[in-house]
């Protein structure tokens, strides 16, 4: 029969195709919609650059629940699913929220899946932990993106997963995603404790990291879209030879073409989760095919607004600027998506 | 949310098996290899066949009426295209059929829909002009009345499957001076009228269109759609339809976006390219075994995959612009071979990307251009305006 692999993907299998929100789901994302954009306006996200990181912010994230949400029941939490995790990254990235919440959710879910998620306060965020959200892991000293706010570090090493502990915290370095970024070497770390070796391990690893790809790509829609909100605002009310510039199309469609970028991103995210949730092994990579797609096109589509805006678009000051550095800087935070795309690449030929 | 495969009753399973029994009997690769020489996509045979064992009636009618279940329906859809069965005629007569039933007169009605269920009568869009472009609006192509009939003179581009079509959903001027919105009147002209010369036309990608020429074209007044100057209102279901912008309900039984079924067929051949670039060649390496080859062809999955979730109007943007993105890539990643076009000997994926590459400019033009749907997103969703088109030049003082 034609139109199917040797080995199992068929495209014409008789699957649902239905993108749609439940109620709760709805009420997730409106509540969480509010509580970024009431809590995390652009003067707060300023505010934070120095160190990357707004502590009371993430204290009243906390205090929604928004990190107990994503654990399991058996180690205290709420067991909300991957979809449900990345309405809240969506909003987050909207925002440009200065909060390490995509590193200590999946950080925190591997460590329950490793049976090491050992104190409440990881669940509720008191603790902050934080991973090298690189496929590649490289031996030494490396750049962790949460690094400098974290209480535990957990990295691959070798076949390893290591959880590392300092007594005085890694400094932060200035990035462009205006993360609280840091070098960790985990040969300095005061605690070194290996959690899990082996295959198994790497893979619960790996999955941790599919999972970041996950999230981060939500937040990248948001961010995405809010950039092309904004753009789309200042093009409407900019003139040139009497008529609006949003009504050329050297302006419109590039900016439909965000629009194009979101509407396609937004629902890939949200199948890799639910794929991730439910039939893991059916479509395994998908959220690293959405962090492939995301990290070419949102910083493309940020570009893109501040270039709409012109001379204002530029400026340091503008909203446009700070979508346009986090755009870049949140994908390069999980290295060159070579890695992701190989992943994507391999996962395909395998199963075709 | 859902993507789960669904489950079949013992009776939808049998459907299921009814379905693909009859198109591995008559969808053969003989039909295939002929649809490829043609570039007909239709094939009268397997038209008729359905026709014969009520595929067609029961594609049309509602549920109600011993059509199809939506579930049924989808299952039939995926079979059709799993098996690769010619489609562009049998859409565009489902297309044309809608309008029949809510504006033909009672006795084109009779005279046109048993013969739609039985497949003798299929039914192709007279819309593009040679000079009109993707404005459907801006028509020439004249009707005049003239007692009970009316004469038609002009022409049309792009009437796919005229050859092999009965009538042609057909956009006349009724009224030149007037407003272009209130000038227009639909007709379903039979192309066995006197006057009517049908060109065959093959585009890049292999498949054949039509220019049809009208020439004191006499139409009784009984097939007529619609108002006198009041076609646009026909055309907007239709156009609707063909556009994609039609809401999808929430069950999934139903395509995301319009451009699916040529974005699956995209999707199969990703999907066997991938496949071929695991296998190990006879230096015991994988071609995937090169990154730059492996990022590639991850790179093109990763933006397909998102073309593939885009859902109305942005998917179909997406899913053309993103075969367009993405064939070159695939072909340089298969190498030279990929030059070898289907059923040529050696050819790296069996013509696969070769076709996608040729298939793209096509899929970003029918039914409108990107540029028509991108003005749709931008001005419609976005709320950025009507587009701003400068004025005529006028023309200079001698």
């Amino acid at each position: 029969m034609t139109g199917q692999g040797a080995h199992g993907m068929d495209r014409y299998e008789l699957r649902r195709q239905d993108y749609s929100l439940s109620e709760d789901q709805t009420e997730l994302q409106a509540a969480y919609a509010k509580f970024f954009r009431s809590r995390s306006p652009l003067e707060v996200v300023r505010a934070a650059e120095p160190g990357g990181f707004d502590k009371n912010l993430w204290e009243q994230l906390c205090a929604t629940g928004a990190t107990s949400m994503a654990l399991p029941e058996d180690v205290g939490g709420d067991g909300a699913t991957l979809v449900d995790l990345t309405l809240v990254a969506e909003e987050l990235g909207r925002t440009l929220a200065p909060v390490p919440w995509i590193d200590h959710v999946c950080a925190s879910r591997l460590l329950a899946r490793l049976g090491a998620c050992d104190t409440p306060d990881i669940v509720t965020g008191r603790e902050i932990v934080a991973l090298d959200p690189r496929f590649d892991a490289p031996p030494g000293r490396r750049l962790v993106p949460s690094g400098s706010v974290a209480d535990r570090i957990v990295v691959r090493d070798g076949d390893d997963l290591v959880r590392l502990e300092f007594d005085t915290r890694p400094a932060k370095v200035d990035n462009i995603g205006k993360l609280p970024a840091a070098w960790i070497d985990p040969a300095a770390a005061d605690r070194r404790t290996v959690l899990a070796s082996g295959p198994e391990a790497v893979a619960q690893y790996d999955r941790a990291l599919e999972e970041w790809r996950l999230l981060t790509s939500a937040a990248l829609v948001g961010l995405a879209e809010e950039t092309l909100t904004i753009a789309a605002e200042f093009a409407k009310n900019r003139y040139t030879m009497g008529v609006p510039i949003s009504t050329l199309q050297g302006i419109s469609h590039p900016l439909a073409n965000i629009a194009i970028v979101v509407a396609g991103a937004r629902n890939l995210t949200r199948r890799a989760g639910w794929f991730l949730d439910n039939e893991p092994d059916a479509a395994p990579v998908l959220a690293s095919a959405a962090f492939v797609y995301l990290a070419e096109e949102a910083p493309r589509a940020a570009t893109m607004a501040v270039h709409v805006q012109g001379g204002l678009g530029v400026s340091a000051e503008s909203a446009a600027s700070a979508y346009l550095v986090r755009a870049r800087g949140w994908a390069l935070a999980g290295g060159d998506p070579v890695d992701a795309a190989v992943r994507v690449a391999e996962s395909f030929a395998t199963q075709a | 949310m859902d993507f789960s495969l669904v489950e079949l009753s013992d009776e939808d399973a049998a459907f299921q098996r009814r379905a693909r029994a009859f198109l591995d009997t008559h969808v053969t690769d003989e039909v295939r290899r002929r649809d490829r020489e043609t570039g007909d996509n239709f094939d009268e045979g397997v038209h008729l066949a359905m026709g014969a064992e009520g595929w067609l009636a029961a594609e049309r009618a509602p549920e109600s009426e011993g059509g199809l279940n939506r579930l049924r329906r989808r299952l039939w859809d995926l079979e059709k295209r799993r098996a690769e069965v010619p489609w562009v005629t049998a859409g565009t007569t489902a297309i044309v059929t809608t309008s029949i039933e809510q504006y033909g007169s009672p006795e084109v009605r009779a005279e046109v829909l048993p013969k739609i269920d039985s497949g003798e009568v299929r039914l192709c869009l007279g819309y593009t002009e040679p000079d009109g472009g993707s404005d459907v609006a801006t028509c020439k192509t004249r009707a005049v009345r003239d007692g009970d009939d009316w004469i038609i003179n002009g022409s049309k581009m792009f009437t796919t499957g005229a050859h092999n079509c009965q009538y042609v959903f057909l956009i006349t001027n009724t009224d030149p001076d007037a407003p272009k919105h209130k000038s227009l009147t639909m007709f379903l002209v039979p192309l066995d009228t006197p006057g009517i010369e049908i060109q065959g036309l093959r585009t890049v990608d292999g498949d054949r269109t039509n220019i049809v020429y009208y020439s004191d074209v006499r139409v009784p007044d009984k097939y007529r759609l619609g108002e006198v100057n009041g076609g646009w209102a026909v055309l907007m279901g239709p156009l609707a339809e063909e556009h994609g912008v039609v809401d999808a309900a929430n069950d999934g039984l139903q395509d995301v976006s319009i451009l699916i079924h040529q974005g699956t067929t995209m999707a199969t051949r990703v999907d066997r390219i991938a496949g071929i670039l695991g296998q190990e060649g006879s230096d015991g390496r994988r071609p995937l075994d090169d990154r730059a080859v492996a990022y590639r062809l991850g790179r093109s999955i990763a933006r397909m995959e998102a073309a593939l979730s885009a859902p109305h109007m942005f998917g179909r943007v997406a899913i053309a612009q993103t075969m367009r993105d993405i064939s070159p890539d695939l072909m340089d990643i298969l190498g030279s071979a990929s030059a070898l076009p289907v059923d040529t000997e050696g050819a790296a994926d069996d013509g696969g990307a070769e076709h996608l590459f040729r298939w793209a400019p096509l899929c970003g033009i029918y039914g409108g251009t990107l540029e028509v749907f991108r003005n749709m997103i931008a001005q419609h969703v976005l709320g950025l305006g009507r587009p701003n088109y400068s004025q005529p030049a006028r023309a200079k003082a001698h």
